[in-house]
C-alpha cells in the first residue's frame, strides 16, 4: 500500500480516488475459523467488551489495542478486531478514521504529535514543529505531526512524545527530545508536564515570547 | 482570591493517593451524601447555582433533575474530552487530584440514581488517564465505588474511556455516539441525553470541573457555596491562562472578578513592549474581546453582555504583533479540521471559510471577500446541527468586525506583494 | 403491538391553517397544506431522521432558532413559516453550501432531469455562486460493485445510502469513511458493496453520485415512459416502476407498497431485467451459427427437429403441439410455475381438464394438499399481512428462508426486530414439538404471533398431517381471532398462491372447490407416472423441473425428472429463456412474456390481487399466453372463450367466488386483497375483522359450508 501524504493541519488525505476492487469479495463479519487473531489481543478486546452494556463501546479501546501491536489500524488489524467483536470491518474503519490518533496508514513507531495549535502557535509552535520535522527527517522511527490543541498551553509551545506531554520547547530541546524518544529514555525530563506545579509563577515567563518585538507589528 | 477550593490542596505531593487524599478529609462528603437522600443531595446541588464547567453553562442541579424518575437504567458520564483550545484545567484535576472527581461522580450518581457511569477522556491524556485507573483501583478497593457503596444500597460501577482524538466528542452528544462505539457525530436534540442518552438510556453529562466541585458543595453547603460568586455565576472557577502572558497556567478565581485581574494580576500580562491586542475569555469558540472589555467581569452573564462566553473558562490572550489574519486561519482551520462532516454549513462552511482566508493571506482576494466571508459566517450561525459551526463562525465574525481595517489592509498588502512579484518575475525574465 | 392511530391537529403554515396527523415531522405535515419543504437526507423508510442536510430549515412561532423540519413533531396550535426571507435566506445558503463542491456536471449525469439536487437548487436556491475557489475533483466514475458506480465529488453526504446499508439492510458494508469535508462514502479496504439489496442506494441516492452501471448514460428522463407493474420473479411480488425507453425495459424502480415491499427492492428484481429481455447468452444475429442455446431468449417458437431445436413459425409449432397433445389426450400432464398469470393458470387448466380431459395438473412444487386444508389456510381470518410482520409480538419463521424465498420480506422482519422489538425465531418443520414449543413460548410473550411457513413445510407423504398440526397450533393460539396475528405461507413459486386459487391443482376447481371427476396427479406423482409410461405428455408452462433453478426442480425425488422426461413422448413448453432441461428435451417451446410484457393479474401470498401490466414490447415474435392457449384450444376442438386480457381477467373474476365481483379497475395499482373486500363483492375496501364470521361464500357450493374455515381453530 502505498503512503498517502497528510494533509497540512495533520488531517489524512483520502482514498478518495480508488475504486473497489471487484475481484475481492464483499467483506463481511470475519470468519473466526479463518481469521487468526493473536491471543493477547483477542483477550484485550474480550475485556474491553465485557466492561461495557453493549460491546460496540470496545471499538476504540479495541482499535487502540490493535495499532499498538500492528503500528497502524492495518486492514488487517482492523479485521482481527472485527471476527472479536462480531462487527464488519467497515464498521470500524469508519470509527478507526474518524479519530486523529488512530493510524489509518503505516507510521514510524514513535510518535511526535507537535501542537500548533492557536496558543502554542502564538509561542512558535509553527516553528518548533519544523524544527523537529527537519531533525527527524525521513527517519522511519517517527511519526511527526501536526496535532490540534492538546490542552497544554500552559507550557507551549509543546509536544506529546509517545503519550509523554513536554515543553516549553526551544530548538535547542530538538536534538535530545528525538535522542530520549529513539532510545526509549524519558522524554526531557526536566520539561515534563507531570513534574509542574499549578501555574507556576516562575515557568515560561523568560522563554516568551519567540518573535522579538523589532519584528514590527502588523 | 481569598479561598480556593478546588485548587486548595492542589500541588501536594500525593494528592493523587487515597491515602493522603483521605487525610486532607477525602470522600467526607461521600459519607454525608450517602446519608442524606438523593432528593437532598440534588436540593443541595440546586441551591449551589453551580454552572457547567465545560462551555454551556447550564445550572448543573436543574440538569440532574431533568433526569426522569424510576427504575430504568440511568448513567452518569463525565465529560474529560477537555479539547477546547486553551483549556487544560480538568488535566489539571485529573491529574493531580483525581479521587476529587469520582467523589463528585459517586455524589452525582447518587443524586441522579444512576448506577453505571463513565469518564470519557481524550485519547491524548495518557499519563492523566493512567492516573485516574489507579485512583479509580483505589477507590474500588475502599469500597467507594461498586456493589453497594460504603454499604449502602447505592451502587455504582465506573469506567474510564479512553478517546482517540476529536474536538467533536467533546459535544456531549457526539461523546454519547463514541462511548457508544461510532464515530463521534453529534446527535439530534430532542431527545435530550436527560430522556435518552447513552444506550438509549437517561444520561447525566458533567464536566470534569463540575462533577469536582460537587465534593465541595456537599461539604459546605448548597447555600454557602452559592454565597462564592456573583447571584447567577455562582462559585470559584479554574481559568486557563495561555498566549502571551508572563505567566500562562492555571488559576482558581472567584466569578465575577475583573477579566484585567486574571490577565495582568494573576499571569502577569504580555511581556515589556508588547501591548495586548485581542482576547478569547473562553476558548477560541468564544468571540474575541478587545483591551476596552479588560474591566468586563469574569462571570457567564457579563461576558455574554460583552458579546462573547465565559465558555470553558480558557483565557488566550493574543498580542499586537499579531496579525489578525493569522489568528483567523489558525481558528479557521482547526474548526474545519475537527467538523464531524454531518451537517452542511458547519462542514462546507468551515472548508470555504479557510479557502477564503487562505487568499486573503495569498493576495488573491478583494475587500468583496470580507463582505462574503461575514456572510458566511452569519449562514454557519444557528443553522447547524450541533454549536461546532458557530464555533468557528463567533470568533471569526467578530474578528471581521472588529478589525476589518486590518483586514483590509493586509489585503491590499498582500496583493501590492504579489503584484510587485509578478511584475519582478516578468521584468526579470525579459532581461534575458 | 398497537400501531400508532394519530389523532389529527390543526396547526397554521405560511398563513393557513392546515390539518395534519399529530407529531408527524414538520416536512409531512405541510404536505397536507400543499407546501413542499425541501429535503436531502429525510427519507422516513430510513427510520429516524438525522437533520443533516439542513435543507429543510423552517421558521416555528415561539422557537428562536430555525428549526429542521423533518425532525420537528407538529402540534396542535404550532405555527410554522416556510416563506419568509429569514428562512428562505437559510435554505439558499444550504443550497450554496452543497453546491460549492458540487461539478455540477449535470449535462453529462444520468440523474440530470430527475435530480432533486437540480429541482431543489431551481426552487430554493440563489442561482448563483460566490465560491470562486477550485472545486475539488477526483478520478470519477469508480466502480462500487459490479453493479454500481460512484461519483464522488458529486456526493452531498447526506448520509441516505450509508445509513440503508446500516440501518435496512444491515449488512454494514458502505460506511463513511475519514471526517469532516473530507468525508467520503467507501467500504472496507476496496472490498466491493456486494449485498442482497445494494441496489436501493441508487434510488435512494438525491445526486447523481451512485449510479446504475447498467442504466448509467442508457437513457435521459425526457426519453423514458415509467409503467407500474409488479415483479414476478419471486412470491414477493414487489411492485415496481419500469423506465421504459424505445419499449424496452432500461431499468426497474420501487413503486413504494407499505403493505408489499415498503420501497424497497432486491438486487435480483432490480438488475434481472436485461437477462429477461435478451437472455444470458449471447444469440446469433444473422441466423448463422448456434442460434439456439442454454440461456438465451426465447422470441419466437422452437421446434425440435432432427434432435435440434429450431425456430419455426407460430402455425407450424401450434400445429406440431396440439397434435401431439391430442394424440396424448388424457395421459397428457402440467405444471405452472413462476410467473404464471392466474389468467393463463385458468386457461391451462381448463384445457388440460376440458380440452384434453386430464386432471393432471399442479401448481404446488411440494405435493397435493387435501382440499379442507387448503380451505382451512385459506381462511381470511388466519391470514396475516405483511405488515403484520413488522408490528407482531413475535414472527416465527417455519421451512423458510425470507431471503431465498422472497427476499424484501427479509428487510420488513428486520424492521420490525430493529423498530418495534420483534421477537424472530426460526424452526425446521420436522420437529414439530420444536415447533409446537416456540410458538407457545413466543405466544406467552405476546399474543400477536405470526408463523411465516414455506411450501416445503408441507412436502412429503405427511405435509398433509404436518399442515393440519400447524392448523391446531394456529388455532390454539388463537391466531384468527388475534388482530395482527396469523399464518403466512410463502409458495414455492411467484403465483404460487394465485394459481393455485384459479384451479391450478390435480384435486381442486377455480375457488378451491373440489373438482369434478376423479382428482389428478400432483408435480411428484406426474413425474413417476411420466417414468413409468402410464402418462405420456408434459406441458410445462414456464417450468423446468430439470434445471435446478427452477422451484420445481425438487417437485419429485432425485432423478425422477429425468427419467420422466427421457421417457415422454411430447413436452411442449412456454419459455422466457431456454433452460438447460427444455434444451434437451422440449419438442415444443413457445416464446412467453416477460412479467414486463405481460398483463394479468397475479395474487400475492397474504391474498393481494395485483395487476401486472405490460410495459415494453414483447420479444420477437412473442405471443401472450392466454392466446397460445386459445389457439391450441381451438386446435383442439376446445373453445377457452378467451377474446382478450380483459375477457381472460374476467373469467378468473367469475369463476373464483372469492374474486367474484372484481374489476380491473378496482384491483388499480395498489392491488386488492380479496379477504379484505367487502363480503357482497361490491367495491367496498372494508377489512375482514377478526374474530367476526368467516366469509361463509369463500368457498362457494355446499362443500365449503362444510369447512368453516377454521375460525375456531380446530383445522380438522
Amino acid at each position: 500500500m502505498s503512503a498517502v501524504p497528510r494533509l497540512p493541519g495533520g488531517t489524512r488525505a483520502s482514498g478518495w480516488d480508488e475504486p473497489a476492487d471487484l475481484n475481492k469479495d464483499p467483506a463481511l463479519i470475519p470468519d473466526p475459523a479463518t481469521t487468526e487473531v493473536p491471543a493477547e489481543l483477542r483477550k484485550t478486546i474480550e475485556e474491553a467488551m465485557a466492561r461495557y452494556p453493549e460491546r460496540h463501546s470496545a471499538a476504540i479501546p479495541a482499535l487502540h489495542a490493535a495499532q499498538e501491536l500492528h503500528g497502524w489500524c492495518s486492514p488487517e488489524a482492523i479485521e482481527q478486531v472485527a471476527c472479536v467483536m462480531r462487527v464488519t470491518p467497515a464498521y470500524l474503519d469508519s470509527v478507526a478514521s474518524f479519530y486523529d490518533m488512530l493510524e489509518k496508514q503505516p507510521v514510524g513507531r514513535h510518535s511526535i504529535y507537535v501542537c500548533t495549535n492557536i496558543s502554542c502557535s502564538l509561542r512558535g509552535a509553527d516553528a518548533l514543529l519544523a524544527a523537529v520535522q527537519e531533525q527527524a527527517g525521513e527517519d522511519p522511527d517517527f511519526n511527526v505531526r501536526a496535532f490540534e490543541c492538546l490542552g497544554a498551553c500552559d507550557i507551549a509551545p509543546m509536544a506529546s512524545v509517545d503519550g509523554v506531554y513536554v515543553g516549553p520547547l526551544k530548538d535547542e530541546d530538538v536534538p535530545q527530545l528525538l535522542d530520549d524518544a529513539r532510545a526509549g529514555r524519558p522524554v526531557l525530563p526536566e520539561k515534563q508536564l507531570a513534574t509542574r506545579l499549578v501555574a507556576d509563577p516562575n515557568a515560561n515567563s523568560k522563554e516568551f515570547p519567540r518573535h522579538a518585538p523589532e519584528e514590527g507589528k502588523p | 482570591m481569598s479561598e480556593l477550593l478546588l485548587f486548595k490542596d492542589i500541588d501536594e505531593p500525593g494528592l493523587n493517593t487515597l491515602s493522603v487524599y483521605e487525610a486532607r478529609g477525602g470522600y467526607s462528603s461521600l459519607r454525608k451524601a450517602l446519608e442524606m437522600t438523593p432528593e437532598q443531595v440534588l436540593q443541595q446541588l440546586e441551591a449551589s447555582g453551580l454552572r457547567g464547567r465545560g462551555g454551556a453553562g447550564f445550572q448543573m442541579g436543574k440538569k440532574v433533575s431533568f433526569l426522569p424518575q424510576g427504575s430504568m437504567s440511568k448513567y452518569l458520564v463525565c465529560n474529560a474530552d477537555e479539547s477546547e483550545p486553551g483549556t487544560f484545567k480538568d488535566r489539571e484535576l485529573m491529574q493531580k487530584c483525581p479521587h476529587m472527581l469520582i467523589e463528585g461522580i459517586a455524589i452525582a450518581a447518587y443524586a441522579a440514581g444512576a448506577d453505571r457511569s463513565f469518564v470519557y477522556i481524550r485519547g491524548e491524556y495518557v499519563l492523566q488517564a493512567d492516573v485516574l485507573d489507579a485512583a479509580l483501583a483505589e477507590a474500588r478497593q475502599a469500597g467507594y465505588i461498586g456493589d453497594r457503596v460504603l454499604d449502602t444500597e447505592h451502587s455504582l460501577s465506573l469506567v474510564i474511556h479512553r478517546g482517540a482524538g476529536a474536538y467533536i466528542c467533546g459535544e456531549e452528544t457526539g461523546l454519547l455516539d463514541s462511548l457508544e462505539g461510532k464515530r463521534g457525530n453529534p446527535r439530534l436534540k430532542p431527545p435530550f441525553p436527560a430522556n435518552q442518552g447513552l444506550y438509549k438510556g437517561p444520561t447525566l453529562i458533567n464536566n470534569v470541573e463540575t462533577l469536582s466541585t460537587v465534593p465541595t458543595i456537599i461539604a459546605m453547603g448548597g447555600e454557602q457555596y452559592a454565597k462564592l460568586g456573583t447571584e447567577t455565576s455562582t462559585g470559584t472557577k479554574l481559568v486557563s491562562v495561555s498566549g502571551h502572558v508572563q505567566r500562562p497556567g492555571n488559576y482558581e478565581i472567584e466569578l465575577g472578578i475583573p477579566s484585567r485581574e486574571i490577565i495582568y494580576g494573576l499571569a502577569g500580562g504580555p511581556p515589556e513592549g508588547h501591548e495586548i491586542k485581542c482576547w478569547f475569555p473562553g476558548g477560541s469558540s468564544s468571540p474575541v474581546l478587545l483591551p476596552d472589555d479588560l474591566d468586563v467581569p469574569y462571570d457567564f452573564d457579563s461576558m455574554a453582555k460583552a458579546g462573547s462566553m465565559l465558555g470553558s473558562g480558557a483565557v488566550i490572550v493574543v498580542d499586537d504583533f499579531t496579525p489578525i489574519v493569522d489568528l483567523a486561519l489558525k481558528v479557521a482551520k482547526f474548526y474545519r479540521h475537527e467538523s464531524c462532516g454531518k451537517c452542511t454549513p458547519c462542514r462546507e462552511g468551515t472548508n470555504w471559510t479557510v479557502k477564503m482566508l487562505e487568499r486573503i493571506d495569498s493576495g488573491e482576494a478583494t475587500p468583496m471577500d470580507l463582505d462574503i466571508m461575514a456572510s458566511v459566517q452569519d449562514h454557519i450561525i444557528g443553522n447547524c446541527l450541533c454549536v461546532l459551526g458557530d464555533a468557528m463562525a463567533m470568533p471569526i465574525g467578530s474578528m471581521i468586525a472588529k478589525f476589518r481595517g486590518e483586514f483590509e489592509q493586509h489585503i491590499e498588502q498582500a496583493r501590492a506583494r504579489e503584484e510587485a512579484a509578478l511584475v519582478g518575475a516578468a521584468s526579470g525574465g525579459g532581461a534575458h | 403491538m398497537p400501531r400508532p392511530e394519530p389523532n389529527t391537529i390543526t396547526f397554521t403554515i405560511d398563513g393557513r391553517e392546515v390539518q395534519a396527523p399529530e407529531n408527524s415531522m414538520l416536512v409531512d405535515a405541510a404536505k397536507h397544506g400543499d407546501v413542499e419543504i425541501p429535503v436531502f437526507c429525510y427519507e422516513p423508510k430510513l427510520g429516524n431522521p438525522v437533520g443533516a442536510c439542513r435543507m429543510c430549515l423552517v421558521e416555528v412561532e415561539g422557537i428562536g432558532k430555525l428549526q429542521t423540519g423533518c425532525s420537528t413533531p407538529v402540534k396542535d396550535g404550532m405555527v410554522v413559516h416556510t416563506q419568509s426571507e429569514r428562512v428562505k435566506e437559510a435554505q439558499r445558503s444550504v443550497v450554496e453550501f452543497l453546491l460549492i463542491n458540487h461539478p455540477l456536471d449535470c449535462p453529462v449525469c444520468d440523474k440530470g432531469g430527475e435530480c432533486p439536487l437540480q429541482d431543489i437548487s431551481f426552487g430554493w436556491g440563489g442561482g448563483i455562486s460566490r465560491f470562486i475557489e477550485p472545486k475539488r475533483h477526483f478520478v470519477k466514475p469508480l466502480e462500487l460493485s459490479p453493479k454500481i458506480a460512484i461519483d464522488r465529488e458529486r456526493c452531498i453526504l447526506c448520509y441516505r445510502c450509508v445509513r440503508f446499508s446500516q440501518e435496512i439492510s444491515e449488512d454494514y458494508q458502505l460506511v463513511l469513511l475519514e471526517r469532516g469535508a473530507h468525508s467520503f462514502v467507501s467500504t472496507f479496504d476496496g472490498h466491493p458493496y456486494v449485498a442482497p439489496f445494494s441496489g436501493n442506494i441508487i434510488e435512494l441516492c438525491p445526486v447523481g453520485a451512485l449510479t446504475s452501471r447498467s442504466y448509467r448514460f442508457r437513457a435521459r428522463p425526457w426519453d423514458i415512459e415509467d409503467a407500474g407493474t409488479v415483479c414476478t420473479l419471486c412470491p414477493a411480488q414487489c411492485n415496481v416502476k419500469l423506465t421504459v425507453r424505445d419499449e424496452r425495459v432500461m431499468r426497474v424502480l420501487s413503486r413504494e407498497h407499505s403493505e408489499v415491499d415498503d420501497g424497497w427492492l432486491c438486487d435480483h428484481g432490480r438488475f434481472a431485467y436485461p437477462e429477461l429481455a435478451q437472455g444470458t447468452a449471447a444469440t446469433s444475429q444473422n441466423g448463422s451459427g448456434p442460434a439456439v442455446r442454454v440461456g438465451m431468449r426465447v422470441s419466437q417458437p422452437l421446434l425440435r427437429d432432427g434432435g435440434e431445436l429450431r425456430p419455426v413459425s407460430w402455425e407450424r409449432a401450434l400445429t406440431e403441439a396440439s397434435a401431439a397433445l391430442k394424440r396424448a389426450g388424457a395421459q397428457t400432464a402440467a405444471l405452472a410455475g413462476s410467473g404464471v398469470s392466474n389468467e393463463e393458470g385458468m386457461l391451462l387448466a381448463r384445457l388440460m381438464r376440458d380440452g384434453l380431459g386430464s386432471p393432471h395438473v399442479d401448481s404446488r412444487v411440494h405435493g397435493a394438499l387435501p382440499l379442507d386444508l387448503l380451505q382451512a389456510l385459506s381462511d381470511p381470518a388466519l391470514q396475516a399481512r405483511v405488515s403484520d410482520l413488522e408490528f407482531a409480538h413475535s414472527v416465527l419463521l417455519l421451512d423458510c428462508d425470507p431471503l431465498q424465498d422472497a427476499p424484501i420480506l427479509d428487510l420488513r422482519l428486520r424492521k420490525g426486530v430493529r423498530r418495534h422489538g420483534l421477537t424472530l425465531e426460526r424452526v425446521a418443520g420436522g420437529d414439530l414439538d420444536a415447533l409446537r414449543e416456540t410458538a407457545k413460548r413466543l405466544h406467552e410473550h405476546g399474543e400477536e404471533v405470526v408463523i411465516v411457513w414455506g411450501e416445503r413445510f408441507a412436502a412429503g407423504p405427511d405435509g398433509a398431517e404436518r399442515v393440519r398440526a400447524l392448523l391446531e397450533l394456529a388455532g390454539e393460539l388463537k391466531l384468527a381471532e388475534t388482530e395482527g396475528a396469523g399464518l403466512l405461507e410463502i409458495p414455492a413459486t411467484s403465483n404460487g398462491r394465485g394459481l393455485r386459487e384459479v384451479g391450478v391443482l390435480p384435486n381442486g376447481a377455480p375457488g378451491l372447490r373440489p373438482a369434478s371427476g376423479e382428482g389428478g396427479k400432483d408435480a411428484s406423482a406426474i413425474a413417476l407416472a411420466l417414468a413409468a409410461g402410464e402418462l405420456s405428455a408434459l406441458y410445462l408452462m414456464q417450468a423446468d423441473p430439470l434445471d435446478p433453478a427452477d422451484p420445481f426442480s425438487a417437485s419429485a425425488g432425485e432423478g425422477a425428472w429425468a427419467g420422466a422426461c427421457e421417457r415422454a413422448s411430447t413436452i411442449v413448453a412456454h419459455a422466457t429463456l431456454l433452460s438447460p432441461g427444455l434444451y434437451e428435451h422440449a419438442n415444443v417451446i413457445f416464446p412467453a412474456e416477460s412479467y414486463a410484457e405481460k398483463e394479468g393479474t397475479v395474487t400475492h401470498p397474504d391474498g393481494r390481487i395485483q395487476r401486472v401490466r405490460q410495459a415494453a414490447a414483447r420479444a420477437g415474435s412473442t405471443q401472450p399466453g392466454w392466446a397460445v392457449l386459445g389457439q391450441l384450444g381451438e386446435l383442439l376442438g376446445f373453445d377457452a372463450g378467451v377474446l382478450g386480457e380483459r375477457s381472460a381477467s374476467q373469467q378468473v373474476f367469475d369463476s373464483v367466488a372469492f374474486y367474484r365481483g372484481l374489476t380491473l379497475e378496482e384491483i388499480g395499482g395498489r392491488g386488492v386483497r380479496w379477504q379484505e373486500r367487502h363480503r357482497d363483492g361490491d367495491a367496498g375496501h372494508e377489512e375482514a375483522s377478526k374474530g367476526s364470521a368467516p366469509h361463509p361464500h369463500a368457498f362457494a357450493g355446499a362443500e365449503a359450508e362444510e369447512h368453516p374455515a377454521g375460525n375456531e381453530g380446530d383445522g380438522s
